[in-house]
C-alpha cells in the first residue's frame, strides 16, 4: 500500500458514503416521526434521472441536485398523503415507488437519450469537485454537505422544540395530539424531508460521483440506506459511520476489480457483493439493542 | 344551593355513539370555582365520555357547555387547554422514551421552532411548581423507569405547566399505592388552597368521600342527584350509584378447613432486574381457605404469582399442589392438575381484547375434548354453549358472544374471567387483584364467589393491593414486603396499625 492508494481509497470512500448517509438521515427523521418508506431505492433512481435531465438543461450540477430534490418531494407527498392523510399502509406504496423506480428509469433513458440502458452525464451539467489531483483522485462539495446535514439533522432532532415534537409523533402520537402538536403535519413535513434528501442523494449519483446514468444507478443504496439507519439506532450522527463503512467496502471492490492480479483470484461476482455482504454482516451484529420509534410506521387516527 | 354562578356548566349533554349506544342521555353537571367536586358512578356509567366531552376528544350529540360564563366549544384537548382546562387520564399519555421535562414542555417549548430548547429556564419555572405543591419529579430520567405515581405527577404537572384553572382527574388511584394516593390528595388538597378547581372522577365510595366537597352521582348517563359531602354517607351514595343496596361488608360463614391443597417451601423468585423479588417464602393454602396476601404493590407479590402459575422461573425451593410436586411445571400442565388463576391485568394477561367473548371464554382449555368435535377440530356451537352458560351463571352484560371481549366493560371483563377460570373446576384458584378497576355491583359479585368458592372447599389464594378486601374475604392472611412474610395473622384477631407497620416492614 502506498499513500497514492490510501488517498483513493479514503477519497473514494467518502464519496460512497454520501447517497447512503443523505438518505439514511433522511430516514431516521422520517421513522421518528412514524412514517416508514421502503421506496428510497425507486427515489434514488428517478431523482438520478431527472436530475440529470434538469443538469443538462441548465446546465449546472447544482440545478441537477435541485431537480433530484423536488423529483424527491413530488414522490414524498404522494407517499406522505398516502401515509399520513389518508392512513393507509406504509410499505405497499414504497414497493410501487421501487418499481416504479427501476421501470421508469430504464425506459426514460431510452426514450429521452435514445441510448439504451445508459447515459453519458454531459460534462458541463457535473458539479465540479473541491479538490483533484492528477491520478482522477477527487473531494466533492457535496462530502462536506452531507457531514453538516447529519450533524445539524441530530441538533435538530435532539435539540429543539421542532426535533421535540417530531420524535414525540412518531413514539406517542395521542400524547402530542392532547398538547396540541399537530401529528399529520409534522408527519408530513417529516416525510417530505426525507425525500428531498433521498432526492439530493439520488441526483448526486449521476450528476457528481458518477457521472452517468444507469438503468440499475441506485443498485440497493436505498435498502442499504435503510439498514444503516436501524443500525445506527435511527442516530443521524452515527448513520455517518454505517455510510462510511459501506463507502469503504464499496471502493474497495472496484479497487481489486481493477487490480488484474486480485481480480483474477477472486471472482469479480463475489467483490460487487462484498460492500452490501460487510454491511449486513455489520448491521445484523449490532440490531436489536437500537428500539424503534414506538408508532414506526402505524397511521394515527384520532379515536 | 349556592348563590355563586359556577365557574363550569355542562348543560343537558347528549352522547350518542355512531353504533347507536346512548352513553349520555341529558346530563347536567354545575362545577363551581376552587372546590373539588367528585363525578361518581359505576364503570360504563358515562363519567369519562362526559369528561372526554369536556376535554375537546368527543363532540357532543346535543348540549351546551358554559365555562367562565361564556359558551365554549373545543374541537381538541390542545383548545381545552389553552381555555385552562386540563385533564389527566387513566392511562397515562406520555412519551415513555422522553425525559420528565420533554414530556411536559412538549409544545410549549418556548419561542423559535428550530431555536435550541432553553433547558435551564423550563426546569426553574418546574421547580418553583413542584416546590409549591411540595413533591419532587426527577426531570432527567426517561419516564418509562419511573413509578406510575410519579408519572402521574408528571402528567398533573404537564398540565399546571400550561396553567389550567380546572383539573379533571379520571380514575386517578386506580393504579397507585395506598401511600401514593394518600400523597396525591395531600397534593390535590394544595391546588384547591392555591383556587384551583378540581374534578375527581371515581367509582370508589371511601375516596370520593374523604377528598371531595360535592359530588354528582351519574348511573347509565343520567344524573341521579348531588349532593355536599359533607352530608352524604357511603351507604347513600352507593344507593344512588348502584340503585340498589349494597352490601358494603361480605357475609361469610365460619368454615372449617380442610387438609393442605397447596403448599410453598423456601420459594425464591428472581425480578426482571435479577434482584431477589421472593425471598425464602414458605407457606400453606387449605380446603375451604381464603389465604389473603396483602402488602404495598411491587414487594414481590407479582413476581410470587408467576412463579407459582408458572410463569416465571423458581430459583429455589419447591412448589406442591395435593403432595404432588409442580415446580417448575408449565402453565398448561398446571391448568390440567387443577390450578385457576385469575391475573393481576386482565387486558394483558387475562383476555385478549381484540377476540371474541366466546373464544376468550375458553382460553387456557380450549385443547379439552369437551370443545372439540370428532375430527378433534374446535366445536364452536359447544363453545358457544360454554360461553353462553358463563354469561348466564355469572350475570355478565354483553352484546352477544361473537363480540369482541374489549366492547364489555371492565366489570363484566373481569366477571367473564372468573367465570372462565371457575369454569376449568380447579381445586386451586389464585385470585390476583380480582376487582381491581371493577364496578362496585361487579366488586361484590365476585367477592361473594370467592367466598362461596371456599365454602364449596376449594383453596384460594387471594392477592390484593386492597387491603380491605384482604382482610374481609382472608380465613388467614399474610403480609409481603420487600420479599418476604412480615407476618402471618387471623384478619379479626389484628388491629390496622399492627398491619399498617408489617406494610412498612416492621416484622411482627
Amino acid at each position: 500500500m502506498n499513500t497514492g492508494m490510501i488517498l483513493g481509497l479514503t477519497l473514494g470512500s467518502l464519496a460512497a458514503m454520501v447517497p447512503i448517509v443523505l438518505t439514511s438521515v433522511g430516514a431516521a427523521i422520517s421513522e421518528r416521526a412514524g412514517v416508514v418508506n421502503i421506496g428510497y431505492e425507486g427515489i434514488l433512481m428517478l431523482s438520478a434521472f431527472f436530475g440529470t435531465i434538469t443538469a443538462e438543461l441548465a446546465h449546472n450540477g447544482w440545478v441537477g441536485l435541485l431537480g433530484g430534490a423536488l423529483t424527491g418531494i413530488a414522490i414524498g407527498i404522494v407517499h406522505g398523503v398516502i401515509t399520513v392523510y389518508l392512513k393507509g399502509d406504509h410499505v405497499i406504496p414504497g414497493i410501487g415507488i421501487n418499481l416504479i423506480g427501476y421501470g421508469g428509469v430504464a425506459f426514460g433513458i431510452l426514450a429521452y437519450w435514445g441510448t439504451a440502458g445508459q447515459h453519458q452525464v454531459a460534462p458541463n451539467a457535473q458539479i465540479k469537485p473541491l479538490w483533484m489531483d492528477a491520478f482522477g483522485n477527487s473531494l466533492s462539495p457535496m462530502v462536506v454537505i452531507t457531514i453538516a446535514v447529519a450533524f445539524i439533522a441530530w441538533w435538530v432532532l435532539f435539540k429543539t422544540p421542532f426535533g421535540l415534537r417530531i420524535r414525540a409523533v412518531g413514539e406517542n402520537p395521542e400524547a402530542a395530539d392532547a398538547l396540541g402538536v399537530n401529528v399529520e403535519l409534522y408527519r408530513f413535513t417529516a416525510v417530505l424531508i426525507a425525500s428531498a434528501l433521498s432526492g439530493i442523494a439520488g441526483a448526486y449519483l449521476s450528476v457528481d460521483w458518477l457521472g452517468t446514468v444507469t438503468k440499475t444507478i441506485a443498485a440497493g443504496r436505498g435498502f442499504i440506506a435503510l439498514a444503516n439507519m436501524v443500525f445506527s439506532g435511527w442516530d443521524p450522527i452515527l448513520s455517518l459511520v454505517g455510510g462510511l463503512i459501506f463507502g469503504f467496502f464499496d471502493n474497495l471492490a472496484i479497487y481489486i476489480q481493477n487490480n488484474p492480479w486480485l481480480a483474477g483470484t477472486i471472482p469479480w461476482q463475489f467483490i460487487a457483493t462484498l460492500p452490501y455482504l460487510v454491511t449486513l454482516l455489520v448491521v445484523a451484529g449490532i440490531i436489536g439493542r437500537a428500539r424503534a420509534p414506538k408508532w414506526d410506521g402505524i397511521p394515527y387516527k384520532r379515536e | 344551593m349556592e348563590e355563586r354562578t359556577p365557574v363550569l356548566e355542562m348543560r343537558d349533554i347528549v352522547k350518542v355513539y355512531s353504533d347507536g349506544t346512548r352513553a349520555l342521555n341529558g346530563v347536567t353537571i354545575k362545577v363551581y370555582k376552587g372546590e373539588i367536586f367528585g363525578l361518581l358512578g359505576e364503570n360504563g356509567a358515562g363519567k369519562t365520555t362526559l369528561m372526554k366531552i369536556l376535554f375537546g376528544m368527543l363532540k357532543p350529540t346535543a348540549g351546551k357547555i358554559f365555562f367562565q360564563g361564556s359558551e365554549v366549544h373545543f374541537k381538541s384537548p390542545a383548545d381545552a387547554i389553552a381555555r385552562g382546562i386540563g385533564m389527566v387520564h387513566q392511562h397515562f399519555t406520555l412519551v415513555e422514551v422522553f425525559t420528565a421535562l420533554e414530556n411536559i414542555i412538549l409544545g410549549k417549548e418556548g419561542h423559535g421552532l428550530f431555536s435550541k430548547i432553553d433547558v435551564k429556564n423550563a426546569k426553574k419555572k418546574l421547580q418553583t411548581l413542584m416546590d409549591e405543591l411540595n413533591f419532587q419529579v426527577p426531570l432527567d430520567v426517561p419516564v418509562e423507569n419511573l413509578p406510575v405515581g410519579i408519572q402521574q405527577r408528571i402528567e398533573i404537572l404537564k398540565m399546571l405547566y400550561r396553567n389550567v384553572d380546572v383539573l379533571i382527574l379520571d380514575e386517578p388511584t386506580a393504579v397507585l399505592t395506598p401511600i401514593e394516593v394518600k400523597e396525591l390528595f395531600d397534593v390535590l388538597r394544595k391546588l384547591k388552597a392555591q383556587g384551583k378547581t378540581i374534578i375527581f372522577i371515581s367509582h370508589k365510595l371511601n375516596e370520593v368521600m374523604e377528598i371531595t366537597d360535592r359530588v354528582t352521582v351519574i348511573r347509565k348517563g343520567k344524573v341521579i342527584g348531588t349532593v355536599n359531602t359533607s352530608d352524604a354517607t357511603p351507604q347513600l351514595l352507593a344507593r344512588m350509584m348502584v340503585g340498589r343496596d349494597v352490601v358494603l361488608r361480605i357475609q361469610k360463614k365460619p368454615h372449617k378447613p380442610g387438609k393442605t391443597v397447596f403448599r410453598v417451601e423456601d420459594l425464591w423468585v428472581k425480578g426482571d432486574r435479577g434482584e431477589d423479588a421472593v425471598r425464602g417464602l414458605s407457606f400453606e393454602v387449605k380446603a375451604g381457605e381464603i389465604f389473603g396476601i396483602a402488602g404495598v404493590e411491587g414487594n414481590g407479590q407479582s413476581e410470587l404469582i408467576e412463579a407459582i402459575a408458572g410463569l416465571r422461573d423458581v430459583e429455589k425451593g419447591r412448589v406442591y399442589l395435593m403432595g404432588k410436586d409442580i415446580t417448575g411445571k408449565k402453565p398448561r400442565e398446571l391448568y390440567d392438575m387443577g390450578i385457576a388463576h385469575i391475573p393481576e391485568d386482565r387486558t394483558h394477561m387475562g383476555l385478549i381484547l381484540e377476540m371474541s367473548v366466546m373464544e376468550n371464554a375458553i382460553l387456557g382449555m380450549y385443547w379439552r375434548r369437551e370443545f372439540s368435535n370428532g375430527w378433534r377440530l374446535i366445536d364452536w356451537g359447544k363453545v358457544e354453549g360454554h360461553a353462553k352458560e358463563l354469561i348466564d351463571e355469572f350475570e355478565i352484560v354483553a352484546p352477544g358472544t361473537r363480540r369482541p371481549v374489549k366492547s364489555l366493560s371492565g366489570g363484566n371483563q373481569q366477571k367473564l374471567i372468573v367465570a372462565r377460570e371457575v369454569s376449568k373446576r380447579p381445586e386451586f384458584i389464585i385470585a390476583a387483584q380480582p376487582t381491581r378497576g371493577v364496578d362496585v355491583a361487579s366488586t361484590e359479585y365476585i367477592r361473594n364467589y370467592l367466598v362461596k368458592l371456599r365454602d364449596e372447599d376449594k383453596a384460594v389464594l387471594l392477592v390484593s393491593a386492597d387491603l380491605d378486601e384482604v382482610l374481609q374475604l382472608s380465613d388467614r392472611m399474610a403480609i409481603m414486603y420487600e420479599g418476604q412474610f412480615m407476618g402471618v395473622v387471623k384478619p379479626d384477631e389484628v388491629t390496622e396499625e399492627q398491619i399498617g407497620l408489617m406494610m412498612g416492614g416492621v416484622s411482627q
